[in-house]
């Protein structure tokens, strides 16, 4: 895979976990599906995307 | 070919052309000062001070002029006023997910906050450091580390975690202990300071074990000069184990940097987590490529307590180019010196202008003091000898001296030898007072302290 598409792929991966994040009254799948979402937002950034400092901020900015 | 099969541990990264590299950096530096402008009173206040808006950085040498310079001392300070982090801390305290701190050697420790993603992103940059050295998922790692709250092998342990390679802690047992369990466990990787290592294997040779043929094939170091730094310290630490050793350059606040370079000969700095560049400490003008200066860092790995243009008073002499295909700004021979004078001993930095800040506290000392440094059973030690005031008695100077090492103990952790010697004993300069007497052997000092003693 390329990298232009490995960042396709992360990117769309990262969409659709963004919309299940803090829509579960599960705790533990919550916590679970923002660790995901931060390990590819630190995949994204390790691959030279510009993306922002904190994975939270492509999200709700006020929850954990 | 396998991603277990691979050089480099991302090549895409490791090898990003300089210009590439530049354009993510401003970035990456415009988006943190902003991050750090709304997050932080004490950047709010220092940016507005110095009338930087964070959206006018609109090049690398606009960041480099205009965004003042920040040093630990700062932080400090502010974290004495509202412990534990005061106006620094970027993240509201729930999310600080580790808190470590520094050792303390200039008076008071900093206190180092870190999110669970900032611990992710440290740990990372030991595994480009490992997998240059050839250290794999299929290893494992001996910690002889007594952990506490010391950041340096935690983020080397965050570092195993991610690499998935197995993870064996020595925690508190003795030196003995760590060469029995090195002996059952079968450990492929060792992890502790360098001065450590060779500690073990003196240990070792008296316990008639010899660690050559042991189960090591590899050993990691940081937390003091080491195999990149100090050649002698490569090769008997090599000779002891019979493995290849490789070196780490970590700031406990910062990252853990600048990973070795697996020519054996340098550091590069992780330009993914790290923007770096190096001044003149006299003047704060740049230094060139190939000159030696001053290491300035903003990190991208701590996200709890941004540290921007960061004074680190190490010497260094950076490269913009490397035989090993790295882009990465690569630091020869590691730190080359201190800009205030630094030895370790026995683990602990030690600080010329601490010991003499705490001599200065001592009821009965006068400011005439020399340290002595020298190299005993595979450690640095530090003598230090002094005056009384002429007006104390000759039967109070064992009591002064006791006084002063306590003193140093109390602030420092580190027992230092101290000798009261008769007033006028001393040598007294005109100009340049000499404090530091470097006794070492010459491969034992950093490269700048090679020619002589730094005063």
């Amino acid at each position: 895979m390329t990298v232009p598409e490995l960042i396709k792929t992360i990117r769309d991966a990262r969409a659709t976990l963004i919309g299940a994040i803090g829509e579960t009254e599960l705790p533990q799948v919550d916590a679970m599906l923002r660790n995901a979402d931060m390990e590819l937002h630190w995949a994204l950034w390790n691959l030279g995307e510009p993306v922002g400092v904190r994975p939270e901020f492509d999200y709700h900015a006020e929850t954990r | 070919m396998t991603a277990a099969g691979a050089a480099f541990w991302n090549e895409y990264a490791e090898t990003m052309p300089r210009a590439q590299l530049d354009g993510l950096h401003l970035h990456k530096l415009r988006s943190l000062l902003q991050y750090a402008y709304d997050r932080t009173p004490f950047y709010r206040r220092k940016l507005d001070e110095a009338g930087v808006v964070p959206s006018e950085i609109r090049s690398l040498e606009d960041f480099k002029r205009r965004v003042p310079f920040t040093d630990k001392p700062d932080f400090v300070a502010l974290q004495r006023e509202a412990a534990p982090y005061g106006p620094t801390l970027a993240l509201p305290m729930d999310l600080v997910a580790h808190h470590a701190e520094t050792s303390g050697t200039t008076g008071t420790p900093l206190q180092i906050p870190y999110s669970m993603y900032d611990t992710v992103r440290y740990g990372e940059s030991w595994v480009y450091g490992y997998w240059a050295l050839g250290i794999r998922p299929s290893d494992s790692f001996y910690f002889a580390f007594g952990w506490g709250n010391f950041a340096g092998f935690w983020s080397a342990y965050w570092g195993a975690r991610r690499l998935g390679a197995r993870v064996i802690s020595g925690g508190g047992l003795d030196t003995k202990g760590h060469i029995q369990a090195i002996l059952e466990k079968k450990p492929t990787v060792l992890i502790c300071t360098p001065t450590f290592a060779l500690r073990m294997a003196a240990v070792a040779a008296e316990m008639g074990v010899d660690l050559s043929t042991s189960s090591i094939k590899y050993t990691y170091h940081a937390g003091e000069p080491g195999p990149t730094a100090l050649p002698a310290v490569r090769e008997a630490i090599e000779r002891a184990y019979g493995a290849t050793a490789g070196e780490l350059l970590g700031i406990a606040e910062i990252d853990a940097m600048a990973p070795g370079c697996p020519l054996g000969d340098g550091v590069h700095v992780n330009e993914m987590t790290v923007f770096a560049w190096a001044i003149d400490p006299e003047t704060g003008e740049e230094a060139r490529d190939g000159d030696i200066g001053e290491l300035v860092v903003t990190s991208f790995a701590n996200t709890a307590q941004p540290l921007i243009n960061y004074r680190t008073h190490d010497l260094v002499r950076p490269r913009a180019t490397c035989p090993c295909g790295r882009t990465w700004m690569k630091l020869e021979g590691a730190v080359l010196g201190r800009a205030d004078f630094m030895v370790t001993v026995r683990g602990t930095n030690v600080y010329q202008a601490a010991v003499e800040n705490l001599l200065a506290q001592v009821p009965g000392m006068s400011s005439f003091y020399e340290l002595i440094l020298r190299r005993e059973n595979e450690n640095d030690t530090m003598t230090v000898r002094c005056e009384p005031v002429r007006a104390l008695d000759r039967d109070q100077w064992d009591g002064l001296a006791q006084m002063a090492s306590d003193h140093i103990h109390a602030a420092l952790h580190v027992r230092l030898k101290v000798e009261v010697l008769p007033p006028d004993s001393l040598p007294r300069y005109e100009i340049k007072t000499k404090r530091i007497i470097d006794e070492r052997p010459p491969e034992f000092r950093r490269v700048l302290d090679r020619a002589g003693a730094r005063s």
